[in-house]
């Protein structure tokens, strides 16, 4: 890569900052956040504890605050786990266009770590005090109550909810770090394939267990807000929650380091139109899985599943599902179509704030009706858990930004990436 | 550089300039552009990114045709199944209503996908001009190097701006390698080939084939009996009510329920409610507290009444229903319904006629599980007022009634 060496003073700068093997970009680009920019990971952090705070305190009691805290929650946590998940398909699939960006991904990967800790506010009273506020299965005489409810105590118990629980995010640190570890390692080999060729094999097995993880954390911290009920397909309308988030949060967090002056050249148009076009099709996705299990359990009419729907279509919450069918499927599907949505950052900034925003009232319809039945009862204290969520998810990826190279400039198709562009 | 053919009968039909790589091209292109043609266009083994705006090409009407077909598919989808299901063929399915949209959508997808996609492929062929059967650069010999290594653009001598020497003076400009004329030297023919139309015909033909059949079908008698195609369907190795089964002990098809279940709604905990007893165990005198004997409880009842019971013991009560007469009018073994007017059926207790309503009485089946327990009091309620209605003295009528009697 001798070609590499003599380019501009940039480059040289930033792998100077970087580390002495570090490579710089072929482009000359910046790819170090430069040091002032901590400061928006501070504010960031302040937003999310002080709103976290209120949240709390206008909750006016732990069941109201822990369902807003769990709405806020799922939230934050499907865009680091769509993280990790995007970062081992690029692997699998040797991607090339995406390679500029992989490290952004990664780094947005580590807030599962994060989530892991804030997970605790959940875990702990569930399964340490044997609260069951927010999951009633919690409770044994409510499980022995009914036949349909003892069948289940094998899976819903505090013991194997624990231990679950623990995997989940043991392994999702675990693979959000080893990525990150061995995208870094062959930054510094000077573009060793081998690590391409063995992350690639490796990222098979792990996506296997990505998605059997991804499934049952849906399952357990939001289905079985409902002990009864129950749906196969729900793990994959998490998922696909997961992946828009994920691409939403992608695009701003370029953006936003490019008006930091990281990034400004190598990521374009071209890279900004595939982030699109994933938040379009999983916004596609979604409405068809979110459609697919409605119809399903509407067409068996069976009680057990459909008792779940009419919560939903009671009163006001008719509305707030029409209104979810509406904004997160029509709106954006007509609205982001066009791929002039796609390639121009103002309109793709919108539609990433605007996706964001509307997934965060997926997990609302999700988890409210579990307390608020026959209507909508919107509280602050949802509003202040999701601005607080945010808050930290945005401190967390800064911090994890920082003294990193925010490109894998080891990997061997960076150059195909940076020439990459949509037919 | 320029070679003219010797031979000039044969109409122009443009200028071939040729290049060796994909920057020549794309510089020359924009030349040509900036010079305004319009009929012209580049040929390259693979597609060069950026060489459309270079070309000065438009973003494709393709999209808005697609999107037109869309909307034609999604009408069709609902206006298919909404004639279909809700007014040409109505057909309850486990009480759906007829007309419902969840059912529907995953044809208005499918159909919205299908039209979509035919759009798609056959839009991009118009607007393409393909197929294509013949084209003037076929016979060049040079041109085949074009899905190998070479890169041509050709500006055509119908367009307006065309002029020999100015034209043949611009791509000289671009420095080509080559740069010639080419001659309209046709000899294949631009239409259709004639094989083609003879299967597309065939085709066309064959698919008729089933709607003769169809048609034929509609229109004949058939003794053989149905055709079955599907035979599960047809014949479902379900266990039928009433018939045996020899994998259970008591060799029964039917299950009774396991003990100390009920089945949903079925609790019948109310006994007056629900089997018209008393506490005492006698039959109830009256209708239940929780079913008033009110005008819309008697409108409910009529309405019943006229659906369950009047084909038999009909309209009026009297035994008389067109199930009765035609059964006398056939002749046979007929068990009469009774006269609901008779002073026996009035004499009883309410809650008898609800138990016969029940459970049946002799060779009347008994009507549970068609007919909600107080809709079954309903009708007692109108039963009643069928009976009371008959036999009364003129004086006992409202005035308005008694004046049409006379
Ligand atoms: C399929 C024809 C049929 C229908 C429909 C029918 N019945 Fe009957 N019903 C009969 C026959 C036949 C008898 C006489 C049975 C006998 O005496 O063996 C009878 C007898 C009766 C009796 C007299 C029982 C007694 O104690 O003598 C009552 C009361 C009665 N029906 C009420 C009703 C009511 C109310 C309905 C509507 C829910 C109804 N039936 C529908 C055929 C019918």
């Amino acid at each position: 890569m001798a070609d590499d060496k003599n380019s501009s003073k940039t480059g040289e700068k930033a792998q100077a900052s970087s580390g002495p093997q570090a490579q710089p970009m072929p482009n000359g680009d910046t790819i170090v956040l430069p040091a002032a920019a901590a400061g928006a990971g501070k504010i960031a952090l302040i937003v999310g504890v002080v709103s976290l705070a209120i949240a709390y305190f206008t909750a006016g009691g732990w069941q109201q605050f822990s369902h807003s805290y769990l709405t806020a929650f799922m939230w934050g946590l499907s865009i680091s786990v769509g993280g990790v998940w995007w970062v081992m398909l690029q692997h699998l699939l040797g991607a090339r266009a995406s390679v500029v960006m992989r490290r952004v991904g990664e780094v947005i990967a580590q807030g599962v770590l994060l989530m892991s800790v804030l997970a605790l506010v959940i875990i702990v009273p569930t399964v340490f005090l044997h609260d069951s506020t927010i999951y009633q299965w919690v409770n044994h005489d409510y499980m022995e109550s009914s036949h349909a409810l003892h069948s289940k105590v094998g899976y819903l118990n505090t013991t194997f909810f624990f231990i679950r629980m623990v995997f989940y995010f043991a392994f999702w640190s675990l693979m959000a770090r080893w990525w990150l570890k061995k995208s870094m390692a062959q930054d510094s080999t000077k573009g060793d394939v081998e690590y391409t060729l063995s992350l690639q094999g490796k990222a098979a097995p792990a996506l296997i267990g990505f998605t059997i993880a991804v499934t049952f954390c849906a399952v357990d911290f939001l289905m079985s807000l409902d002990a009864y009920w129950f749906s196969t397909i729900f793990g994959i309308y998490y998922f696909a929650t997961c992946v828009i988030t994920f691409h939403s949060f992608l695009a701003l967090a370029i953006m936003w380091l490019q008006k930091k002056g990281v990034l400004a050249k190598s990521v374009n148009a071209e890279h900004f139109h595939d982030i699109g076009k994933m938040m379009f099709a999983f916004t596609c996705f979604w409405s068809y899985v979110g459609f697919s299990q409605f119809m399903l359990i509407w067409y068996a009419n069976i009680p057990e599943e459909s008792h779940w729907y009419h919560e939903r279509f009671e009163g006001s919450w008719m509305t707030a599902s029409l209104v979810l069918a509406f904004f997160h499927f029509i709106v954006p599907f007509f609205g982001m179509m066009s791929r002039y949505m796609k390639r121009n950052p103002k309109t793709l900034k919108f539609w990433a704030f605007y996706l964001l925003a509307i997934c965060w009232f997926d997990m609302y319809w999700l988890v409210a009706p579990n307390i608020h039945h026959g209507g909508v009862n919107f509280q602050l204290s949802d509003l202040f858990a999701w601005v607080g969520m945010a808050g930290l998810v945005v401190w967390f990826f800064v911090l994890k930004a920082q003294k990193k190279n925010l490109v894998a400039t080891g990997d061997p198709r960076l150059k195909r990436s940076l020439a990459f562009e949509n037919i | 550089m320029t070679q003219s053919t010797s031979d000039n009968q044969q109409p122009l039909f443009g200028v071939i300039a040729e290049y060796d790589t994909p920057t020549a091209i794309y510089n020359a292109s924009k030349k040509v552009r900036d010079a305004g043609y319009n009929r012209w266009d580049t040929y390259t083994p693979f597609p060069i990114h950026g060489i459309e705006k270079a070309m000065g090409i438009r973003m494709t009407k393709l999209p808005w045709i697609v999107i037109c077909a869309t909307l034609t598919g999604l009408t069709t989808a609902i206006l298919l199944q909404w004639w279909t299901n809700a007014v040409d063929y109505k057909w309850l399915i486990s009480g759906k209503p007829f007309w419902s949209w969840p059912a529907n959508v995953p044809i208005m997808f499918e159909l919205s996908v299908l039209f979509s996609a035919f759009a798609t492929i056959f839009g991009m062929l118009v607007l393409n001009n393909l197929p294509l059967f013949s084209h003037p650069l076929d016979l060049k010999e040079r041109f085949r190097r074009v899905s190998d290594d070479k890169f041509f653009l050709v500006i055509e001598a119908s367009d307006p701006k065309f002029d020999h020497g100015a034209t043949t003076e611009l791509l000289n400009a671009t420095t080509p390698v080559v740069l010639e004329e080419v001659r309209d030297e046709r000899t294949s023919s631009t239409a259709v080939p004639k094989p083609l139309v003879y299967i597309l015909l065939l085709g066309l033909f064959g698919s008729l084939v089933p709607f003769a059949l169809f048609a034929k079908a509609r229109s004949s008698t058939m003794r053989e009996g149905r055709i079955h195609v599907v035979w599960d369907m047809d014949f479902s190795p379900s266990y039928k009510p009433q018939s045996d089964n020899i994998h259970y002990s008591d060799e029964r098809g039917m299950r009774s329920p396991v003990t100390g279940t009920v089945a949903r709604g079925h609790l019948n905990a109310d006994e007056h409610l629900h089997l018209g007893k008393q506490e005492n165990g006698t039959y109830a005198l009256t209708l239940p507290s929780t079913v008033a004997a009110n005008d819309d409880i008697m409108k409910r009842g009529k309405v019943q009444f006229e659906t369950y019971c009047s084909p038999c013991h009909g309209t009026a009560g009297d035994g008389n229903g067109i199930v009765h007469k035609r059964a006398e009018a056939l002749g046979g073994a007929w068990v009469p319904p009774a006269n609901l007017l008779s002073d026996h059926v009035r004499s009883q207790e309410a809650g008898k006629l609800f138990n016969t309503i029940t459970n049946g009485y002799n060779s009347m089946k008994g009507y549970a599980s068609q007919i909600e327990a107080e809709d079954r009091w309903a009708i007692i309620l109108y039963l009643r007022a069928l009976q009371n209605s008959q036999g009364i003295a003129a004086s006992e009528l409202p005035e308005a009634e008694r004046a049409q009697l006379k």
